[in-house]
């Protein structure tokens, strides 16, 4: 019993303290990072879906986006990194922590449309792919409407 | 009734006014979709800027009441029409306020446009212009401006149906036959067909410039670069 207690505390302690130890600075250059390999994924694949189709390159894209969608990207939102800067200033808004079940949604939908992007890829029709890449990127939008600064 | 009709609106200046309809709610639609409908607002897009250049050329050189010159909303007309005071046909000032106003918008709608991003795939043919900072700036301006647009048509929209409910002027049907009924007032001239020409080699040209086609385009990757298998 005292002992379970004890491990928990301590799992608590080493939980909050790895938190803690993220620098806001860090998970915004995380965030950022994140939205980079998706960039150069979605790019990839609208590449081939508009020129000479490569099904393997599509499947890494596909898969590269998945990942990431599944990666728990939530805990790099700290309170109170709206603001701030990682490799450039972060052009989240506040919103983020203020409409989290808006945000939830549109998370949630992008998180969908990404395992079946890795799913139709995996399956090699081009068209396929294109009408599924669509979808994604309504996703995205989704979430950069409301959730991402223009600046 | 059977008083005289004039001819108010010549066919390009009509058929630039339903194109542009078309086009502008298209681009409205596809831009909130996104999407792989994005493509198309960017072509659509570009189709908005030949139009635009085709009326500004045309109001210089098109027929009468097409010309800017005629209908120039200047203080003076514009109060003299509040009071009630003002003689013409065309554009009345309070419309020809409208007129410039989505003119102006449209024309800022599609400049920054053609240099914007959607952080996603794509971007506006002339993207390559300016650096990724000056887009977004860009793009932020792109979409604040859009509900300025819509609301702005809503606007034409309505003051369309206030005349013709209150006033008891239909404005449709000329802008569809080009007849208007009239008691005073003279047919429009001018605006022939080699200002047709003009306007459209001119509109012609602003579509190539903004379609990007004479960017240069990326250097192909060397030829003997192998993809590595990491």
């Amino acid at each position: 019993m005292k002992s379970k207690l004890l491990l928990a505390l301590l799992t608590v302690a080493v939980a909050g303290s790895a938190a803690a130890q993220m620098k806001p600075e860090d998970a915004i250059k995380w965030r950022q990072s994140a939205y980079g390999a998706m960039g150069w994924s979605m790019n990839r694949i609208k590449t081939n879906v508009e020129g000479t189709y490569n099904k393997e390159e599509v499947v890494k894209a596909a898969n590269v986006i998945q990942a990431i969608a599944n990666s728990g990207m939530g805990a790099l939102y700290l309170p109170g990194t709206d603001k701030g800067t990682g490799w450039e200033a972060t052009r989240a808004k506040p919103e983020i922590w203020t409409e989290k079940e808006k945000l939830g949604k549109a998370a949630g939908a992008f998180n969908k449309e990404a395992n079946e992007m890795a799913k139709v890829a995996a399956g090699g029709d081009a068209a396929a792919v294109k009408a599924q890449f669509g979808k994604l990127s309504e996703t995205c939008k989704g979430c950069h409407d409301d959730f991402k600064a223009k600046k | 009734m059977n008083g005289k009709r004039i001819r108010v609106w010549d066919l390009p200046t009509r058929l630039f006014h339903w194109l542009l309809v078309v086009a502008v709610v298209a681009a409205v639609v596809t831009g909130q979709l996104g999407g792989n409908l994005m493509d198309w607002h960017g072509r659509i897009g570009v189709g908005i800027v030949g139009l635009l250049a085709f009326r500004i050329v045309w109001g210089v050189v098109g027929s009468t009441y097409a010309r800017f010159r005629q209908f120039l909303p200047t203080p003076a007309r514009i109060k003299a029409y509040l009071r009630g005071e003002w003689q013409g046909e065309g554009h009345n000032p309070l419309g020809a306020l409208s007129v410039f106003g989505l003119l102006g918008l449209l024309t800022a709608q599609v400049l920054t446009g053609l240099v914007a991003n959607d952080d996603i795939t794509f971007t506006g043919p002339l993207f390559d212009l300016v650096s990724k900072g000056t887009s977004n700036r860009l793009t932020g301006i792109h979409h604040l401006l859009s509900n300025a647009v819509i609301a702005l048509a809503a606007l034409h929209v309505a003051a369309i149906a206030f005349y013709a409910r209150v006033r008891k002027q239909d404005l449709v049907r000329p802008m569809v036959t080009g007849w208007k009924e009239a008691a005073s007032g003279e047919s429009a001239t001018r605006g022939g067909f080699v200002a047709l020409v003009v306007a459209l080699v001119l509109a012609g040209a602003a579509i190539y410039g903004a379609s990007g086609a004479w960017l240069p385009a990326p250097p192909p990757p060397p030829p003997t670069a192998e993809t590595p298998d990491w």
